[in-house]
């Protein structure tokens, strides 16, 4: 009776996969047959908002809202509706990703879903891409930085086209990728007058790879990698490492890693144990909260911030207006990604404008079409690999307790 | 550096830290050693005292003044007010959610206390959405924070000096020390020591000897979150961070140090801890820190193998 | 009439369980966007082999793991390296589940040799390490693990030619459904052959056992290494589910608690206790909370910038509450196991079974 049970079981996981399958499936080719609002093209969101990421991802949120308003909630005939969803939870404090796969399979099952904006961690976007790929879901990502994501021959040998189970391209992201950031760095570093330099990382997919991708160009410009170390990121104190660092001299000290994963308390412990170097971190840690956890007194002067584009401040022309709308409609500053949030969502905007209908697949090929756009950054295009074309960077320090902008980096 | 210095240093920086363990092992081990309870939430009870130190501080305005030239009035009233709020919060929890369990089957009440360190954990997450002194929308409240510096920082050896000794070393051992002192003579001497000493053998002969059970048990709550509490100013003030997960990762490495010491055993908890630092430290140093977590375990694993009840643990007598 | 209801629902909860889980996905299909939830429940099951592994360790045998998480891991790691197309082996679903649960029992008794014989607690702090030491090792064995990158992605497996995949959730609904109904007959089989009686003769006492012939050793060693080749195979469904294995962090000491409170919540011991565990620990963590949260926010009605607006913050502190109140009005569980119940409540059980008997 017991066996009989079992295969009654499987010969009904068979049945329903071929009954049920159909609707939780807007495939291709069979229209969505419960289509909701024939008019109505919903975008989400899956960013992490549990979490020490929250006063970033908040403004990133916020820059896509603001990019709708400014559209008038339309496009030609089309009604867009926003949900932001979360791909963080609690018992994290970060992105999860059987939260992010279930966001992923909740965006391919409703069929008003046209976009996905995300993500905000590579590591998540991994889980989520081959998902929506295979459904043609145009995917837009404000904040990955891990090359392989897009380009072949930086990351891993199966990058990216495990990534692209259709074999259409429909993830793209309009923020540079770690190969470009871990070289400026390098250079920056270069040019800081540095040549002794002892690499950090928090042994996590971005903060490795930055790590790696600086350690990379590193040596070409002539600069010697005296120590390479992956840290604890829950250790109370990196003191025995600084000691361990400091027996190497280095002049500078670059660390992989974000502000979640203890970036303020190497620069507090750095500056405890006696070593007086320069810090340099990439964008992780180009947020609020990495002041606040280090102390502005232990950053000040001394610590060195890339980032994947211009602070809010800095941006001139379509970026001015954007900064002066947004500072004007949430009344307060907008954090490092906020701008990416916005220029997602007008990449995915003008995405929906060139299709012009309603496709998954049509709007998909359509964002990789876009052309000259007038951007945040000057005009840019997507490249074949789905990656943005402009490549600036910024170089920023920290002052009087503040972010403050010191150059533009690798033009 | 020579490879003196280097060892001197990493010595120095691995018993600061051991001490720390150390002291809030105890917490763990006494109350291992009464009611045979691993008390999950003492590592939270820990992270809870900084979020109090923190606002203390911040109460004060010490956030708002230079570091001082020896150490701030500040931790005297962290000192008191913390190590009292720890202790009646771990008493008031013994009483409010274990003393009902005592006759409950064994793993109740370690079902309890994972209970209220999730209590503590989410308490914890809001505390940090409030800054200091402004109500700031939650909305930084998972991210680390910064604690600012109460002991001075200048080099005791000279600025020229390649070993790093401060006043915060010297802080750590000043506060841990004679509180370990002061607790050993206390269960050696006191009548309430005494109590916990036959209470810990025996709680039904203590019981027919006249000692209120209930009561001894609440004191080494009290005494176990006292301890706590008063880490919680140590380490803040040590490391200057906090963040509310943290009491995760403090609080395993303060019961690795109590069962490596031998769960139960005071001098135990101070040697686990002691030890445990100095393995972090070295590890640090001489085998590469990716692998110090594993070290720490992998040597736990060996002595327990060895000596199954840990470094000065008694062994253990089956009752038949 | 009560009592004959009440007690049909402790004795057959399992089967109540399994014909309301065999109807979801019909009747959810009818349910609005939004208040669908049948697809989530897929953790639930995988977990729920989770936590019957816990049931072997601790729920019969009465030692202390807290360190589940980590032969999740070894399951989902081995179950990776064992399919991915960047390994040389590249089997089939089926072949790797297979391996990685025998892989699973391995890594049990390894663990085990050393520390079997140490006291509850020591043991409790040593399976701890052991996790933590798992979750550190996979980062740093990056030649092999691929660290944090994560061994993906993972093919979805095959049954009888139809190949399931990632998108359509019905037919992994039920396969997943399936593997548990295996998990939990083997479990009942267990629980009622002679190693099983031998565990909870070691549980209740272990001297009285020791002299009655089991050998405290080799049958703690045994209960050890099964829970550990459940606890894989429950991390290879998880791998082979996410299409990934995920970071090694994802393997973490949530996990092993999370099974101890399915284990504890539900009644330790029972088979169909666990279950109940099961299904009120994750549905409340990963579909009511989650829900809860969405559609508040779809509604306006909270701020998700907030964090103490947002219900799935409040989570650890709802978890935490009812722990401590299950275990100060109900220590036994929701659904004890009989033996459980009947040395808690010995004499009740006692006259009432007495009254029912003379009623015969």
């Amino acid at each position: 009776m017991r066996t009989g049970f079992i295969v009654g079981l499987l010969g009904l996981a068979m049945l329903s996969g071929c009954d049920s399958g159909g609707p939780s499936q807007p495939g291709n080719e069979n229209a969505p047959s419960d289509s909701g609002n024939r008019n109505v093209i919903k975008i989400v969101s899956s960013l992490p908002h549990t979490g020490s990421a929250n006063a970033q991802i908040t403004t990133i949120v916020n820059g896509i809202k603001l990019a709708i308003d400014e559209a008038g909630g339309k496009v030609g005939d089309f009604t867009i509706e926003f949900e932001a969803w979360d791909d963080a939870s609690p018992e994290r404090g970060q992105w999860d990703p059987a939260v992010e796969l279930a966001n992923a399979q909740k965006a391919v099952a409703d069929p008003d879903v046209m976009a996905y904006i995300g993500t905000f961690n590579s590591g998540a976007a991994k889980n989520s891409m081959p998902i929506l790929n295979k459904a043609g879901l145009l995917m837009v990502s404000p904040a990955n930085t891990w090359p392989g994501l897009t380009k072949p021959g930086v990351g891993e040998a199966n990058e990216p086209m495990i990534y692209r189970p259709s074999g259409k391209i429909t993830y793209y992201r309009v923020v540079p990728a770690d190969d470009i950031q871990g070289l400026v760095a390098a250079q920056w570093a270069k040019e800081l007058g540095c040549t002794r330099v002892y690499v950090l990382h928090d042994r996590e997919l971005y903060g490795k790879g930055i790590a790696t991708m600086f350690q990379e160009s590193s040596g070409p410009l002539g600069l010697e990698i005296v120590g390479v170390d992956g840290i604890d990121p829950k250790a109370s104190n990196y003191r025995s490492l600084v000691t361990k660092i400091k027996q190497t001299n280095p002049e500078l000290v670059y660390f992989g890693g974000t502000t979640q994963t203890n970036a303020g308390q190497i620069a507090k412990d750095l500056r405890a144990g006696g070593l007086d170097v320069k810090f340099m971190v990439p964008d992780g840690c180009f947020e609020d909260a990495f002041i606040e956890s280090a102390g502005a007194a232990n950053l000040e002067g001394n610590t060195f911030i890339t980032f994947g584009g211009l602070p809010a401040d800095k941006l001139t022309g379509k970026g001015a207006e954007y900064y002066e709308n947004y500072k004007k409609k949430y009344n307060n500053e907008p954090q490092a990604y906020s701008a990416y949030g916005y220029e997602s969502a007008r990449a995915v905007l003008e995405a929906i404008r060139i299709a012009g209908k309603k496709d998954r697949d049509a709007i998909s090929a359509a964002c990789g079409q876009i052309k000259d756009f007038d951007g945040l950054l000057g005009k840019w295009s997507f490249d074949e690999n789905g990656d943005i074309t402009t490549k600036t960077l910024s170089g920023n320090t920290v002052k009087n307790g503040k972010f403050e902008f010191v150059k533009i980096l690798g033009q | 550096m020579t490879n003196t210095e280097v060892l001197l240093q990493q010595l120095i920086i691995g018993l600061s830290n051991g001490m720390i363990i150390a002291l809030i092992a105890l917490g763990y081990t006494m109350v291992y050693g009464i009611v045979e309870l691993i008390n999950f939430a003492h590592g939270d009870l820990f992270m809870l005292g900084s979020f109090l130190a923190l606002t203390i501080v911040g109460m004060l305005g010490l956030d708002q003044v230079p570091e001082p030239a020896l150490i701030s009035w500040g931790f005297v009233p962290l000192l008191i007010a913390v190590p009292l709020f720890c202790g009646i919060l771990n008493w008031g929890v013994d009483r409010l959610a274990y003393r009902p369990l005592r006759n409950a089957p064994r793993l109740a009440p370690l079902v309890s206390a994972i209970g209220v360190s999730f209590v503590f954990v989410n308490i914890g997450l809001f505390w940090g959405g409030l800054r200091m002194d402004v109500f700031n929308d939650g909305v930084a409240a998972a991210s680390p924070k910064d604690f600012p510096w109460i002991v001075a920082s200048g080099n005791l050896l000279g600025e020229a000096s390649n070993i790093i000794v401060t006043w915060n070393e010297v802080f750590v051992f000043g506060i841990t020390l004679p509180l370990m002192i002061a607790l050993t003579l206390a269960v050696k001497f006191t009548r309430i020591g005494k109590a916990m000493r036959a209470v810990a053998q025996n709680p039904t002969a203590a019981q027919l000897m006249g000692i209120d059970v209930d009561r001894v048990i609440g004191a080494t709550f009290l005494i176990g979150g006292a301890l706590a509490g008063a880490a919680s100013v140590v380490y803040s003030s040590y490391n200057h961070t906090i963040y509310f997960q943290m009491g995760f990762r403090v609080g395993m490495d303060a019961f690795t140090a109590a069962v490596l010491g031998g769960i139960g055993s005071l001098p135990g908890a101070l040697l686990g801890g002691l030890v445990i630092g100095i393995i972090r430290a070295m590890s640090d140093q001489y085998i590469a820190t990716e692998w110090t977590n594993v070290v720490v375990f992998a040597i736990l694993i060996i002595v327990l193998t060895f000596r199954p009840s840990g470094l000065l643990g008694a062994p253990a007598r089956e009752k038949v | 009439m009560l009592d004959v209801i009440r007690r049909v629902l402790v004795l057959r909860a399992g089967w109540f369980l399994l014909a309301i889980a065999l109807v979801l996905p019909l009747v959810d299909g009818f349910l609005p966007r939004e208040y669908q939830f049948a697809g989530l429940m897929r953790p639930i099951f995988i977990l729920a082999i989770l936590g019957l592994g816990l049931n072997v360790v601790t729920g019969y045998t009465g030692l202390l793991n807290l360190g589940l998480a980590a032969f999740m891991a070894i399951g989902a790691y081995s179950y990776g390296i064992l399919t991915c197309d960047i390994y040389p082996f590249q089997l089939g679903f089926w072949t790797a589940l297979t391996l990685t649960i025998g892989i699973g029992a391995l890594a049990g008794i390894v663990l085990g040799l050393p520390t079997i014989r140490l006291r509850g607690d020591y043991l409790a702090i040593v399976t701890l390490g052991f996790g933590e030491m798992m979750q550190d090792s996979l980062k740093n064995l990056e030649s092999i693990t691929q660290g944090t990158q994560g061994i993906n992605p993972l093919p979805s497996p095959t049954l009888f030619g139809y190949q399931f995949s990632t998108e359509i959730w019905v037919p992994w609904y039920y396969l997943l459904l399936a593997l548990l109904a295996a998990v939990v007959l083997f479990s009942r089989n267990l629980e009622h052959s002679r190693v099983g009686r031998s565990w909870i003769a070691i549980r209740e006492d272990e001297i009285a056992a020791t002299c009655m012939g089991v050998n405290p050793v080799k049958v703690k060693l045994l209960a050890f290494s099964v829970g550990a080749a459940l606890a894989a195979m429950s991390g290879a469904l998880w791998a082979s589910y996410l299409g990934s294995t995920g970071e090694p962090s994802n393997y973490d000491f949530q996990i092993s608690i999370i099974a101890l409170c399915m284990v504890i919540i539900g009644g330790m011991g029972n088979i169909s206790g666990v279950l109940l565990g099961a299904v009120v620990m994750i549905g409340f963590n990963s579909i009511i909370l989650v829900k809860l949260t969405t559609i508040l926010a779809q509604k306006g009605l909270i701020d998700t910038q907030n964090v103490l607006t947002v219900p799935s913050n409040w989570k650890y502190m709802i978890f935490g509450f009812a722990l401590i109140l299950t275990m100060r009005f109900k220590p036994e569980g929701l659904l004890p196991s009989r033996q459980v119940q009947a040395e808690l409540h010995e004499m009740q059980e006692d006259a009432r079974a007495r009254k029912k008997n003379c009623a015969k």
